[in-house]
Formats: structure tokens, C-alpha cells, sequence
């Protein structure tokens, strides 16, 4: 008699259709989540690679909010400074009209009228708000940057401060947001509103126009210089949200690959474990018909 | 010479023997399906012949005993791998537990608060005077401070609930050890009776398979039959008919169930079966996780205090602590921090934004931002050290899972080649009692033809002797 056969052949088969079936539960897992794992152990460095991916696209997401956020009170900034532009180029155009010799006092005197109307415009400008933060007051966002003042002699005060915020647009990466009023309006020697003012004088009180007009015109000149920082900080926005915006694709399919289920692969195991499972079935049915006591009546 | 009677007597022999036999193999379908049973076989030999002037003439056979038909070696294999399937086993489900708490391949976990928190801070920098991203802030370090509430009394509770496993399962080591001893006395006492045996020792072997399943045991056979079973650590369970119970107290410390042998305390010594499995899970897998998680708060608590202390809030006051700080209560161990976790700033305006005291500035906010690039634990980032930490429990469980399934297979297997030893086959048990019921009607035939010669001798001998 050869080597004994475990009697038992449900043992042998019921291990087979256990294995079969916990294949067929990890397949329709897959397939109903759409996901390659459904726990940490299934695949553990996957598992590592999907924290850190998403905690990457976390950032990128929250980069993206900030740069638009950023992109709202910078535009509205540099569409503030170029209505200030528009402003000072007419004062600039009154100043060489009033330098005329041709002009009398009255003409000169409506002149200044006209000029000293400007420099309330560009006042009120400089007080900017945006979604009730002032605009050019540094970072003391909720104090009127600039106030009418007799005892100034451009008749107007900065009461902001000096300082700037950066916000991160990227991993490290911060940018500057704001320039100070004091920065755009009123740098000593290139203030805006003391030069609107000088003019403004020497229009009433018939003294240089042409010599104020000049000051006038460079101060603008430093004016639009500095303006140029909003323009630059813009398009390094634009181009550092596209760039976000890649990234953000990049993770995304990055994650995918990690965790995304390939469909097709997952059925075809799953139909070839159907087709296992049953002919598995179909043996443990046969294996009841096969006992020698049948035969023996 | 033979005789006639000696004849009937060698057939009378061989009918005893046939229906022992056949009351063999019913038993042995009776209990086809019965767990431990190791199917039997008659011992049958040749009867003492006689020498009858030189000639030696059977006497038929004789039923020696009835034997068990086992493989011991294969069965003490088969313990071992036992020891080591449940103690896999009870630790993978342990740690499954565990794992469901941190299952981030399903989105559950730390990950996204630890995230959500930094982009709150990330928010508030684009705008660092509006009341909603401070609110926001709160809210955020809030949950991320429950989050950590949370796990650690998961972690907890999945420990205790492991822990009112161990009194349990020692009741029932203590149940089998007693069932061991018993079956020791009987087993020696039965001893060369020409009984033999019989299940007892297929008893046994099932009762110390039973024993394995649930703790490491090392069994040694005496002389005289018994078993002497120790843990593997090598306290006594049964010596011959005496059973050591083991007790269990809890330790006034952790709370936690200690095993106690003969007034000793050898919770440390226990491995194998589900007592092993659910101890390492208990004392060494939940506290590491424990450990590392404390550690991670603990981290986070002082370094977001820090970068809080170093800016100004809204009212432009220097700031304080953000969270709670923490106070160990050992010092140097960071145990408690995860689960005492919480918010120290409950109004937005104490977010120290600011670097310089002015409302609007945000330049603080990057202390907190720096800080999920900085290694602030173990020389990792908070993100990293986390997303190992989940990596190591996953890792953890893969590997007692793939050595489940390759003891799993080695289990099998011996199962396998016991059944085959062992098991009872009724194909097998079919022959034999068609065998033995050939065998049986052949000597019955001996009888009748017995019968019919005796009959002929008194009928024609005695007739012709008495001339009718």
C-alpha cells in the first residue's frame, strides 16, 4: 500500500476555496473603491509616499489660495497707483500750462484750484481700503495711512508704518505683498504730496511754477518707479500659479499611481478567481458521491 | 492430531477476533469527525500453537489490543507550529486594531489635521488682521489637539480591551492544565493493562493541542506515560497528575494584568499562542506607538508655543503659549502628552501673527510655517516622522501577516500529514469491514462444517456402532 492520503479532502479543499475567496474579497475592494489598498499594511511605503504627497498637496493647495488672495489686494493696489499716475500726469499738465507767462493771476489761481483738487484726489487714493484694510499703511492695516495736518508742510501726515509682509507662495519661498505709503507717497525728497503742494503755492503766490512742475515731474518719475513693483509682483504671481497649478497635477497623478487601482488588471484577476472559486465548488460537490459504502449493499 | 473440537475452538477464536474488529471499525466511523481522534487498528496475533507429538498446529488469533494509530513526533511539531500560528495570529488582529486608527489609505488619521493646521496658519498670512482665518487657526489647532486626544485613547482603549483578554485566556490554560493532569493519572495507571491506552492519549494530544493555541508550552514525556508540560518560559503547568494553576493581579503602576507562576510574576516570559501574541501587542506594540505619538505632541506643543511666544497678537502684546503646555510627569518621558493635548488660546486675537505689534503684519507666521520644514523630531519633520510612523505599523503588520501565512502553511501541512496518519478514511474503514465480515462468515462456515461433521460421526459412526 503506498503513502496514506489525508481522508479528510474537505480540509485540502476548503483551504483552497478560503485562499480563493480572500482573493476575491481584495479584488472587489479594490474595485469598489477604485483604490490598489485599502490599509496601511497592505503596502506600507505606499502608504508613507501618500502622507507625504499629501501633505505636499496640502501646501500647494493652500499656495494657490494665497497667491489669488494676494492677486486681489495687489490689483486693486496697482489699479490705485494708476489712478494716482493718471492724477499727477494732469497736475503735471496744469504746472506747464501755469509756467505759460502768458497767464494772469486768475488763470493761475484756478490753476491751483484745479492742482490742489488732484492732490485731495491722490490723498483720498492713498487711503485705498481693501476688504477694510488699508492699503499703504505698512502692516498697521486698520489706521487711515494718511490725514490731512496744518502743521505739515505738504499738509498731509503718514501715520502708517514702515513695514511690509510677505506671504509663502511656495515651499520656503516668500513673497513681498505691500510696499509702505511712506515708500510710494512720501519718500523724503520725493514726496508726492509736497510736491503737489509746492506747486499748489507757487501757482497762488506767482513764484516758480516751472521750477515746481520739474520737482513735480520727478517726483512722478520716482512714483512710477516704485509703482513698477506691484506690476512685477503680479506677473510673478500669474507665472508662480501656473507653476502651482502643475505641481498640483503632478500630485495628483503622483497619487493616482500610488494608490489608483488598475482596473483592468483587478477584473481580470477577479474573473479569474470567479472562475477558480468555481470550479473549486464544483470539485468539494463530486468529492461527497465518493465513498467505497456506497457500493457495498 | 488435530481434533475436531480443536478445530471449533480455532474458529470460535477467529469469530472473537472478526467482531472485535468489526466493533473497531465502527468505532472508527462513529468517530469519523470526532477532533482528535486517532483512528485504531486491532493488534491481532497467531494463538501459542500446540505441539502435538512434534507437530505444531495453530490455534487460532488472539486480540492483543487495540492500537492508536499516531505520529507523536509529527503532533509535538505540529504544538509548536500551533504556538506560533495563534501568538501571530491574536497579534495581527491585535495590531489591526491599531491600524484602523491610523488607516490613512482610507483617509483616517492624523495626516489631514497635521495638514489643515499649517494651512490655517498659511491662510491667516495673506490676511493676518481678519477675524474668520483667526477663528479659523483655532479651530484648526483645536482639531489637530483632539485628533491626538483621540488616537491616544484609541490606542488606549485597544489596549485595555486586549488586557481583559489575559485574565481569560488564563482561565482556560489553567482549565486544560487541570483536564492534562487528570488524563496523566489515567494514562499511567492504565499502563501494560491489556486495555491499553485507549483515546486517552488522542485526548490528551488534543487538550495539549488546545494548550498550545493558547499559550507557549514545552511538553516533555515521562517513562511512565504522563507529560510534563511547562511554559515556554519554563514555569511548570503539569507535572504527571498535578496541575500548577496559574493567577493573575493587576500591576498597581500601568493597571495593566500580570501572570503570575508560584507567587512569581512571569508576564515578561510568556510567548507563543494567543496569551503571547496579545501580551507583545499589550506591552510592546501599543506602548512604542504610544511612545511616538506622545513624542510627536509633545514636539508640536512646544515648538508651535515657541513660534506663538515670538510674535505679537492682535492687540499688539507679545505673545503666549498656543497650546497647553505640557508637564511631564516623569521627567524626560513624554508620556500623556497626546492625550492631554489641547488649545491654551481660546480668543483669535491671541494668534501672535505679527513681528513687529502692527495688526497687519504677518511676518510671525512664518515661525509656524518654518516649522514644517524644520526637523523638529528625531531629525524629521513633523509630516515625516508621522507618515513613518504609519509606515511602521504598516509595516509591522505586513510582516506578522506574511509569517501568519507562511506558519499558516506549515500548520496545514503538518495537519495534512497527521489527518493522513491518523484520520479515519472510510473507504479504508469499508474494506476492513468487508474483510472482517468475510473473514467473520469464513470461520462461522468452519463451524457449520464442524457441525456437519460431528453430526455425521454421531449419526453414521454412533449408528453402525449401536446396529441400527
Amino acid at each position: 500500500m503506498g503513502l496514506r492520503v489525508n481522508p479528510d479532502l474537505y480540509q485540502t479543499v476548503l483551504q483552497g476555496i478560503d485562499q480563493l475567496r480572500q482573493n476575491e474579497n481584495t479584488a472587489l475592494e479594490q474595485m469598489s473603491s477604485g483604490k490598489q489598498f485599502n490599509n496601511l499594511s497592505d503596502d506600507p511605503a505606499a502608504v508613507t509616499q501618500l502622507i507625504l504627497n499629501e501633505g505636499q498637496s496640502s501646501n500647494v493647495n493652500q499656495y494657490l489660495q494665497n497667491v489669488s488672495t494676494v492677486q486681489n489686494s495687489m490689483q486693486m493696489a496697482d489699479s490705485t497707483l494708476s489712478s494716482v499716475v493718471t492724477a499727477l500726469s494732469q497736475a503735471i499738465s496744469l504746472g506747464v500750462e501755469g509756467s505759460n507767462g502768458t497767464l494772469n493771476d486768475s488763470n493761475r489761481q484756478s490753476i491751483a484750484t484745479q492742482v490742489s483738487g488732484i492732490k485731495d484726489q491722490v490723498l483720498a487714493l492713498a487711503n485705498t481700503t481693501y476688504e477694510g484694510n488699508y492699503l499703504f499703511a505698512g502692516t498697521a492695516v486698520t489706521t487711515q495711512p494718511f490725514t490731512q495736518s496744518s502743521s505739515s508742510s505738504s499738509g498731509v501726515t503718514y501715520n502708517g508704518n514702515g513695514s511690509t509682509n510677505s506671504v509663502q507662495i511656495g515651499d520656503g519661498e516668500y513673497v513681498p505683498v505691500n510696499l509702505s505709503g511712506s515708500q510710494v507717497f512720501t519718500p523724503s525728497g520725493s514726496d508726492v504730496f509736497a510736491a503737489l503742494q509746492g506747486l499748489v503755492t507757487a501757482l497762488q503766490t506767482g513764484g516758480d511754477v516751472s521750477g515746481a512742475t520739474t520737482q513735480l515731474q520727478q517726483v512722478f518719475n520716482r512714483f512710477n518707479t516704485q509703482r513698477t513693483f506691484y506690476g512685477t509682483t503680479l506677473s510673478r504671481l500669474q507665472s508662480t500659479q501656473d507653476f502651482l497649478n502643475q505641481e498640483q497635477l503632478g500630485l495628483s497623478s503622483a497619487q493616482e499611481n500610488i494608490d489608483g487601482a488598475d482596473l483592468t488588471s483587478v477584473i481580470s484577476s477577479y474573473v479569474q478567481t470567479e472562475t477558480a472559486l468555481d470550479a473549486s465548488y464544483q470539485a468539494a460537490g463530486q468529492i461527497s458521491h465518493m465513498t467505497l459504502l456506497d457500493y457495498l449493499k | 492430531m488435530g481434533t475436531l473440537f480443536g478445530s471449533l475452538s480455532t474458529a470460535l477464536s477467529a469469530l472473537q477476533a472478526d467482531q472485535t474488529a468489526v466493533q473497531i471499525t465502527s468505532n472508527n466511523i462513529a468517530n469519523s469527525n470526532t477532533p482528535g481522534y486517532d483512528r485504531e487498528a486491532p493488534i491481532l496475533v497467531e494463538a501459542d500453537p500446540t505441539n502435538i507429538n512434534g507437530i505444531m498446529l495453530g490455534n487460532g488469533v488472539n486480540v492483543q489490543g487495540v492500537q492508536s494509530i499516531r505520529d507523536n513526533v509529527l503532533n509535538l511539531r505540529l504544538n509548536s507550529e500551533t504556538q506560533q500560528q495563534s501568538s501571530l495570529s491574536t497579534y495581527v488582529s491585535g495590531m489591526q486594531q491599531v491600524e484602523a486608527i491610523f488607516n490613512e489609505a482610507s483617509g483616517v488619521g492624523l495626516s489631514s489635521a497635521i495638514n489643515g493646521f499649517f494651512s490655517s496658519i498659511q491662510a491667516l498670512s495673506a490676511n493676518p488682521s481678519d477675524s474668520t482665518l483667526r477663528q479659523n487657526v483655532l479651530n484648526a489647532g483645536g482639531t489637530l489637539a483632539e485628533g491626538f486626544n483621540s488616537a491616544s485613547n484609541q490606542l488606549e482603549s485597544v489596549q485595555s480591551g486586549i488586557d481583559e483578554e489575559v485574565t481569560s485566556t488564563v482561565q482556560q490554560i489553567n482549565g486544560l492544565a487541570s483536564q492534562i493532569a487528570g488524563l496523566n493519572q489515567q494514562i499511567v495507571s492504565l499502563q501494560g493493562t491489556p486495555q491499553g491506552d485507549g483515546q486517552l492519549v488522542g485526548q490528551r494530544d488534543e487538550a495539549l493541542s488546545q494548550l498550545s493555541s493558547l499559550v507557549g508550552t514545552s511538553t516533555v514525556s515521562a517513562q511512565d506515560g504522563s507529560v510534563t508540560v511547562t511554559t515556554a518560559g519554563g514555569s511548570p503547568l503539569v507535572v504527571g497528575d498535578q496541575a500548577f494553576q496559574l493567577s493573575t493581579g493587576k500591576d498597581a503602576a500601568t493597571g495593566m494584568t500580570q501572570v503570575y507562576s508560584q507567587g512569581s510574576n512571569i508576564t515578561q516570559k510568556i510567548s507563543g499562542g494567543n496569551l503571547g501574541g496579545d501580551l507583545q501587542v499589550r506591552d510592546q506594540g501599543i506602548p512604542g506607538l504610544q511612545q511616538n505619538l506622545d513624542n510627536l505632541a509633545a514636539s508640536l506643543i512646544s515648538n508651535v508655543n515657541a513660534a506663538n511666544a515670538q510674535g505679537y497678537d492682535l492687540n499688539g502684546a507679545q505673545g503666549g503659549n498656543f497650546f497647553t503646555p505640557f508637564t511631564p510627569s516623569t521627567p524626560g518621558s513624554n508620556q500623556g502628552a497626546a492625550a492631554s493635548m489641547s488649545m491654551y488660546i481660546t480668543d483669535p486675537a491671541k494668534v501672535a501673527a505679527s513681528s513687529d505689534g502692527s495688526v497687519g503684519s504677518s511676518g510671525n507666521l512664518q515661525n509656524f510655517t518654518n516649522l514644517q520644514t524644520t526637523n523638529i523630531i528625531d531629525g524629521q519633520t513633523a509630516q515625516s516622522f508621522y507618515a513613518n510612523f504609519v509606515g511602521g505599523i504598516g509595516v509591522d503588520i505586513s510582516a506578522a501577516s506574511s509569517s501568519l501565512d507562511a506558519v499558516g502553511l506549515v500548520v496545514q501541512q503538518l495537519q495534512n500529514q497527521q489527518s493522513s496518519v491518523s484520520g479515519v478514511s472510510l473507504d479504508e474503514e469499508a474494506a476492513n469491514l468487508m474483510k472482517y465480515q468475510q473473514a467473520y462468515e469464513a470461520a462461522a462456515q468452519v463451524v457449520s462444517a464442524i457441525n456437519d461433521l460431528t453430526d455425521f460421526v454421531i449419526n453414521t459412526v454412533g449408528a453402525q456402532a449401536s446396529g441400527t
